[in-house]
């Protein structure tokens, strides 16, 4: 309750039941002029108490501050997908966040291993432009492959440089790396990918038409 | 069939005579779509007459962005990430709705734990939403200060937001089956602060925008709503509360762990501008009163009852739930065939979307500037209006 707000607690019944309610009760004029300058002046000194201790003030300076700018572990900006200390990525590709995704914003390219002999991955696309940032790609993949970053000052003049490719190179997942002794056998297991390599999947539109270099073997691709 | 198409100017009267010596004529303005008092894109066509209302037409669809039709390719899932920009300031409570609904229809049972923290997190989002609110109000009557401390304050809400869930705005939080993330360790500690932090607030901004005589005058006796009409007009939250009728969904038809905390409701007793603002100040003292009764002894389970990746089908049917946002009641209607996991047919019924068209009903013969009054202390959120 406030002085010029009288708000009465009582007990009602509505629709059969008993319900606790605060009554608003109607404002009475507030026309005398020694209440109109009080409530006046009692915001006015408010504000003025702000002015003269600005050490209450909270404003952030952003474009300054950006070197102290720290964001909780879970704020959600950026989509990247894990990789270990070694470069390794969990990425089996199986697709799952493909499937969560409620508007199409990712595309899991996989190609067969001609020495794996199974589906492995090839690109991992993700269209930042009509990402919604739901984080249900995050939450549906079984092997915790993917995470939320904090990078966020992402703009650019060009849509399609929003779409990237996040692992760094196709192959099998990390825990099929490691199963494999042979170091030269290992490299030739992966292919490096760049951060912008691939197509521009423009939402289902185009299917990706991948460059046959000397190196790589002949592959499927599916998209 | 045959289509009657009505132009506004069948609606102008012949040159009649306003509340002054004048003889005067009316004329049609529009308010928007670009408008400041829109907080969106909202398009209002009044019929004046001098500067005296005769007539409002709203025209919804501005923001109509077809969320029920994209709802129709989506799993269940899919449909929560949408729901967050339906009313964007009550974004966890439209999350609660479509997985309530599903919880219903699928048969899942949540726990104890998935409901507290749902119910402390709507309404820590009730009590942004009001914060929000009441600086928005200040700002259309004038009050740009009122404005910035309340912005001040609802990111020190949206922080705790931000450190649980990831995002301040479009959440996604509520899932079918649970919720996205468990509460951290350091989150009871945070919400307590918050809370000691906010309590004194409410008081400032009583006297920094409440005590004020002209805000006063600018909302005393403006757009009376009369109870009845309220209810006629499908009008719901504090909207309808203010003009008197004690209808809480909370209390009703309690949901989440509402039947187990202790908070009244608060009505109004005229249904005027200001019983609006009053009523939802009070509703922010009763929204921190809900969430300290619940952060103390928060039940401990899983955060998340289902398989994320299980396939949610719902049996056929039709089914309908509904919960309290800030704005009022936000219905969820799917109907299922069966097959497949997305719904045949999805419909919300938005409380923004009904208490809207009180306008056409209080507005009429006040002026413009009390129109600005009117319209604020409705507290309509567009998107939620065009879907
Ligand atoms: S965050 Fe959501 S919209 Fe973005 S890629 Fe992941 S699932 Fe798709
Ligand atoms: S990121 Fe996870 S869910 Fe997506 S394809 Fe790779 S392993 Fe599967």
């Amino acid at each position: 309750m406030t002085e010029f707000q009288q708000i009465e607690r009582k007990q009602i019944t509505f629709g059969g039941k008993p319900v606790p309610v605060a009554v608003v009760h109607p404002l009475d004029r507030a026309s005398k002029a020694p209440s109109v300058l009080k409530g006046l002046v009692r915001g006015m000194r408010l504000t003025l108490g702000y002015f003269l201790r600005p050490w209450k003030v909270v404003t952030r300076q952003y474009p300054e501050n950006r070197q102290t700018l720290r964001f909780p572990q879970r704020y959600r900006a950026m989509l990247t997908m894990i990789h270990d200390s070694q470069g390794f990525h969990r990425c089996t590709a199986c697709k799952l966040c493909e499937k969560a995704c409620p508007n199409g914003s990712i595309r899991v390219i996989t190609q067969k291993g001609l020495l794996e002999g199974v589906n492995k991955l090839d690109q991992y696309i993700w269209r930042m432009d009509s990402c919604l940032l739901c984080n249900a790609c995050v939450q549906a993949c079984p092997f915790g492959a993917l995470k939320m970053t904090h990078s966020f000052e992402n703009a650019v003049y060009d849509r399609r440089l929003l779409v990237y490719n996040l692992n760094r190179y196709a192959g099998p997942p990390a825990k099929v790396l490691a199963a494999e002794p042979d170091t030269a056998k290992r490299r030739q297991m992966m292919e490096p990918r760049g951060r912008f390599d691939g197509p521009l999947p423009l939402n289902e539109g185009l299917k990706p038409v991948l460059a046959k270099t000397q190196e790589s073997p002949v592959r499927e691709t599916s998209a | 069939m045959s289509v009657t198409v009505r132009t506004l100017s069948e609606l102008l009267m012949p040159p009649s005579v306003a509340d002054s010596p004048l003889s005067t004529q009316e004329y049609f303005v529009n308010m928007g779509p670009q408008h400041p008092i829109a907080h969106g894109s909202l398009r209002i066509v009044l019929l004046l007459d001098g500067e005296t209302i005769r007539k409002v037409i709203p025209v919804p669809g501005y923001v109509h962005r077809g969320i029920e039709k994209m709802c129709e390719h989506m799993n269940y899932r899919k449909i929560i990430p949408l729901t967050d920009r339906m009313d964007y300031l009550s974004a966890l409570m439209n999350n609660w709705v479509v997985a309530r609904t599903v919880e219903m229809a699928a048969g899942i049972e949540t726990n104890a734990r998935i409901e507290t923290i749902r119910t402390i997190m709507s309404e820590l989002q009730r009590l942004q939403s009001h914060v929000l609110w009441w600086g928005v109000l200040g700002m259309d009557l004038g009050a740009f200060t009122a404005f910035l401390y309340s912005f001040r304050d609802r990111e020190i809400i949206g922080e705790i937001f931000e450190e649980t869930i990831g995002a301040r705005l479009t959440m996604n939080y509520i899932q079918p089956g649970g919720l996205m993330y468990d509460i951290l360790p350091d989150f009871v500690s945070k919400v307590k602060k918050l809370l000691g932090y906010l309590r004194p607030l409410i008081n400032e901004y009583d006297a920094l925008l409440s005590g004020n005589a002209i805000l006063q005058e600018r909302l005393r006796n403006i757009g009376i709503l009369d109870g009845k009409d309220a209810i006629s007009l499908g009008c719901t939250g504090p909207v309808l509360r203010a003009s008197g009728v004690p209808y809480d969904l909370r209390k009703v038809e309690p949901y989440g762990v509402y039947d187990k905390v202790d908070f009244d409701v608060v009505i109004g007793t005229k249904g005027d501008c200001w019983d609006r603002y009053y009523v939802r100040m009070e509703e922010m003292r009763q929204s921190i009163r809900i969430v300290e009764q619940l952060i103390d002894n928060l039940p401990a389970g899983p955060y998340m009852v289902t398989k994320y990746n299980a396939r949610l089908k719902l049996p056929k049917g039709r089914y309908y739930g509904q919960v309290e946002t800030a704005r009022g009641v936000l219905g969820a209607f799917i109907y299922s065939d069966g097959d497949g996991d997305a719904p045949y047919r999805m419909h919300f019924r938005s409380p923004n979307f009904n208490n809207l068209w009180a306008v056409t009903h209080i507005a009429p013969g006040w002026r413009i500037a009390d129109y600005i009054s009117i319209q604020s202390s409705l507290d309509l959120v567009i998107p939620d209006i065009d879907r």
